[in-house]
């Protein structure tokens, strides 16, 4: 550091500098000011790891030690990893139907709220417990739910005769466990797209449907020429943030299956199970590429309307 | 782990208020009267589907914690067990620190959240009144950053900070994940902050500065105390989501005397076997404080901006 620069940080010039300033520059002193620890931290415990991290990835990283250059040797066991890409595949998988179903659930419940009844602020309280209990509790009750030999929901489909179904463990199973876990994403976060297209269902003035019945619009119409363009924003904005936060969930994912190896997981069991740290950098460094695209995408989308 | 009731709270009933009168034209027009019998019952079928999948696995939860043994692991599948046979036992066995510590866990995570949602209410009303109030070059980079931050998820940075952690003689520390929450949190404080002091209308301010108190005296005397209720939901919201966490504690933490509760129920749930009862009950006791903050801070937000004097 040059004595220039450290003349610059010394207390009393900064002081003397202060009282000479004109307000605007005060102002902004203050700005900057206030606005420095949180700065601080997101440079230290997001941006800073960000950058190790990809320097990680192209090492091998012992448990204890320095990290040993391998040039691009944990991209290369990523890609020829036939684990990976069918992870890729399955994470891609879950990350769309879980999005879709919650996004849907939201908007039906949404058109079901949209008509005023009694209790209308309970209900709506209770319809938000899925999302607002923990994610540990909600998730046990689930596999309590589908245990093989205990649980209701196997009981009950081999009551229905599906006899082969009722026999599989369904959340670990490969043949059923991309549905069900979805089913469990779907069902957990549909209150999370229903508050936010409620609220922007809401705010449509009341007069357009007015005006629309009395030219004679069915209710199919209203819904399909009033209510769906005026909702189109806020439904596809909700789908892409439950996109975003699906492709790198792993608590909900990991708590009710541990067998369900999407990349959150992958990531997560060669980190701290197998301990291969380099090659876990790796891996998320691949996750936060796709997050880079998603938000282009989601920008994208803002800027457009 | 960005993603957090809270916040929607915030937004919904922000948007409420501005649509009191909307809805009560809604009440009047498109209520009861015009609808047929069939559309009627049609509806109130959907919406009563609609509470049954929402709330079937909780009353799954309810029942189990409540119910004994015998009734668990024997076919059929509990579902209303018989009055007579309901049971605390599974409670007490929770809460008997000789047969498991989740007291213990329960303290860690009243202790984690406390620190996590205080240091994350002081930080963020700093920032977001800089984000609301103050002009500076580099200001709207700043808050793009933060929102970049929001979609991040834990995952993604999991074997940096890991080695951080390690590199710092942090394991096992709660005082790592505090650190680490706090950065997570920050992003939507920040920002429902920022949102809460800009809908505070500026000539309050102006008044002050001009009566002749300093910016920072205005701050502090003028600006906060019409801000509680937004305070209140950021002190909140944090504490949900340090008291939710579950991946970094996963790893950071070692000994069992460190654990929160939603590793130490994962815990529960490998050391014994058929102890289901046990973790439903485990897993209500962790449900009860979140539920109690939604409730509180859903009536508290819709009071806070309708009866406040300022305009969301």
């Amino acid at each position: 550091m040059s004595q220039n620069t450290l003349d610059r940080f010394d207390p009393r010039r900064i002081r003397s500098a202060y009282r000479g300033a004109t307000i605007e520059q005060k102002e902004a002193l203050l700005g900057v000011a206030l606005v420095l620890p949180s700065l601080l931290l997101v440079a230290t415990v997001i941006v800073y790891p960000l950058f190790f991290n990809v320097y990680l990835s192209l090492h091998r990283v012992p448990l204890q030690g320095a990290p040993i250059w391998n040039a691009g040797a944990n991209f290369q066991w990523l890609l020829s990893n036939g684990e990976f890409w069918s992870s890729l595949w399955l994470t891609i998988s879950f990350t769309l139907i879980a999005a879709v179903l919650s996004t849907v659930g939201g908007l039906a419940v949404t058109l079901l709220f949209r008509r005023a009844f009694p209790g209308r602020r309970l209900v709506r309280g209770l319809v938000l417990l899925p999302y607002v209990m923990p994610i540990v509790a909600i998730a046990f009750a689930w596999r309590w739910m589908f245990n093989p030999i205990y649980g209701v929901v196997p009981f009950v489909l081999g009551n229905l005769g599906f006899t082969e179904l009722a026999q599989l463990s369904l959340l670990k199973s490969s043949k059923t466990a991309l549905w069900t876990i979805s089913l469990f994403e779907g069902w957990r976060y549909f209150p999370f797209a229903f508050l936010l297209i409620f609220a922007r269902a809401q705010a449509i003035p009341n007069d357009v449907y007015e005006a629309a019945k009395i030219d004679g619009a069915s209710k199919f119409a209203q819904f399909k020429d009033i209510t769906l363009p005026e909702l189109k924003y806020i439904v596809l904005t909700v789908l892409l943030l439950q996109i975003i936060w699906n492709f790198n969930r792993f608590a909900d994912v990991w708590l009710i299956s541990q067998e369900f190896e999407v990349l959150s997981v992958f990531t997560y069991e060669t980190a701290f199970t197998t301990f291969r740290l380099g090659q876990a950098a790796a891996i998320s460094v691949v996750l936060f590429l796709f997050l880079v695209v998603f938000v282009l995408l989601y920008v994208g989308v803002l800027m457009e309307d | 782990m960005s993603t957090n009731p809270l916040s929607l709270v915030f937004v919904a009933a922000k948007e409420s208020a501005a649509t009191t009168a909307d809805r009560f034209g809604v009440a009047l027009r498109r209520g009861s009267i015009e609808a047929t019998i069939w559309e009627r019952i049609g509806f109130y079928l959907a919406l009563a589907i609609t509470l049954v999948v929402s709330l079937f696995p909780i009353y799954v939860m309810v029942v189990t914690s409540v119910a004994p043994d015998f009734e668990l692991y024997n076919p059929p599948p509990t579902l209303l067990p018989p009055l007579g046979a309901i049971t605390a036992e599974h409670y007490v066995a929770i809460f008997d620190p000789e047969t498991f510590p989740f007291v213990q866990y329960f303290t860690n995570s009243v202790v984690v959240s406390i620190v996590t949602s205080g240091l994350a209410v002081v930080v963020a009303t700093f920032g977001g009144y800089s984000f609301a109030r103050l002009d500076y070059r580099g200001r709207s980079a700043v808050k793009k950053l933060v929102l970049f931050v929001y979609l991040f998820g834990g995952i993604l940075l999991v074997v940096p900070l890991f080695k951080i952690v390690v590199f710092l003689g942090m394991v096992d520390t709660l005082s790592s994940l505090m650190v680490t929450y706090l950065v997570f949190v920050l992003p939507l404080s920040l920002y429902m902050l920022g949102n809460y002091f800009e809908g505070i209308p500026k000539e309050i301010e102006e008044a002050a500065l001009i009566d002749g108190y300093s910016r920072v005296e205005t701050i502090f005397r003028v600006t906060l105390p019409l801000s509680m209720p937004g305070i209140v939901a950021v002190f909140l919201f944090a504490f949900v989501v340090a008291w939710n966490e579950f991946l970094f504690a996963s790893i950071f933490l070692k000994s069992t005397a460190n654990f929160t509760l939603p590793i130490g129920i994962v815990h529960l749930s490998l050391t014994f076997r058929q102890a289901w009862g046990q973790i439903m009950a485990a897993s209500l006791a962790t449900s009860v404080p979140i539920v109690v903050i939604f409730l509180y801070l859903e009536k508290y937000m819709i009071e806070g901006l309708t009866h406040g004097g300022v305009e969301g």
